[in-house]
């Protein structure tokens, strides 16, 4: 059983996101998810620079959970691995704005480091 | 040993209560990385310790900080209590000495007499006031609360220096009662939320 903490906050307070908790939000936002199927798709999104393991993993669910960004879908089995009931995850709607809110923040400093040439040139 | 087994044992790093909830799942997580993964490798294992030793330390000191907080307001809870005491208690000693004053005025009064029980009000009303600040304490803070339990302690030494008029349970509030709010207000100054000073 997990308490919500900071309902009523705005997505921005969230934000900055650590790294490994926007790349789950960001794994969940294509649906419900278990564990290992958000670990496979965050090495997938990363190309294999970010791995998840399940210490981190459940680390962090746990706190999104608390913080009311993520909720729990039930038990079921994936048909793909086995029969063992597997734990489902999924984004709420605050999780879906805070993910927002940071896909935005992170956007806008690119764009800033894309001004300065930073990014996006090649180096002469 | 397999790595199964080596993986439940890393496990125990973890807090109880976390390990309850997701243990089942983390060992399934690791069956998976064990299906897709060479086990036999160093790098496999690097990436496993990596993963517990950065994890479980963090989610330690969070299981730690949840129960300092729970203390916290445990803590709190006792100060009110000590609070509402304090204030029953100051108004019962000065009810007390309104009654030995009525008492003494009808002889012949000392000068050292009339100054010990006047002291000795003052030190029931400063007591009062402590009272009253530890009940308030979120918006006032511990300093007025334990600047009134000092000046009442010194009162209540100095109305029983003067003449012993006091009764045993009047000195043991009047004593005994600053000195034990004065150390709650010291010690538990990490753990309590009566800290706004």
């Amino acid at each position: 059983m997990t308490t919500k903490r900071g309902a009523g906050r705005p997505p921005e307070a969230y934000l900055p996101l650590p790294p490994a908790t926007f790349h789950i939000l960001l794994a969940l936002a294509d649906g419900e998810l278990h564990g290992y199927a958000i670990m496979k798709g965050v090495a997938a999104r990363s190309a294999g620079t970010v791995r998840l393991g399940p210490g981190t993993l459940y680390g962090a669910l746990k706190r999104l959970l608390e913080t009311g960004l993520v909720e729990e879908r039930g038990e079921r089995a994936d048909p793909e691995r086995g029969d063992e009931r597997r734990r489902y995850y999924r984004l709420t709607h605050l999780g879906l704005s805070v993910v927002r809110a940071e896909a935005r923040r992170l956007d806008a400093m690119v764009r800033a480091a894309r001004r300065k040439k930073l990014i996006g040139v090649r180096p002469a | 040993m397999t790595a199964e087994r080596i993986y439940r044992l890393l496990l125990r790093a973890y807090p109880p209560d976390f390990r309850a909830e997701y243990g089942r799942d983390m060992e399934l997580l690791f069956r998976d990385q064990c299906q897709e993964s060479d086990v036999r490798t160093l790098g496999f294992w690097a990436r496993v310790f990596w993963d517990v030793a950065r994890s479980a330390p963090a989610l330690r000191l969070e299981a730690w900080r949840k129960r300092g907080s729970e203390n916290t307001q445990t803590v709190e809870a006792i100060m009110k209590i000590a609070g509402m005491l304090t204030v029953l208690l100051a108004a019962f000693v000065i009810v007390g000495a309104a009654g030995e004053w009525v008492a003494g005025s009808k002889g012949a009064m000392d000068g050292r007499y009339v100054l010990a029980v006047v002291l000795g009000v003052f030190a029931s009303v400063l007591l009062l006031g402590a009272g009253v600040a530890i009940l308030l304490g979120a918006r006032w803070g511990r300093q007025p609360a334990r600047l009134a339990l000092f000046a009442s302690l010194v009162s209540a030494v100095a109305a029983r220096l003067l003449f012993p008029w006091m009764s045993i349970f009047s000195q043991l509030v009047g004593f005994g009662l600053p000195v034990a709010l004065l150390i709650a207000l010291y010690w538990p100054n990490k753990t309590s939320t009566f800290k706004a000073a």
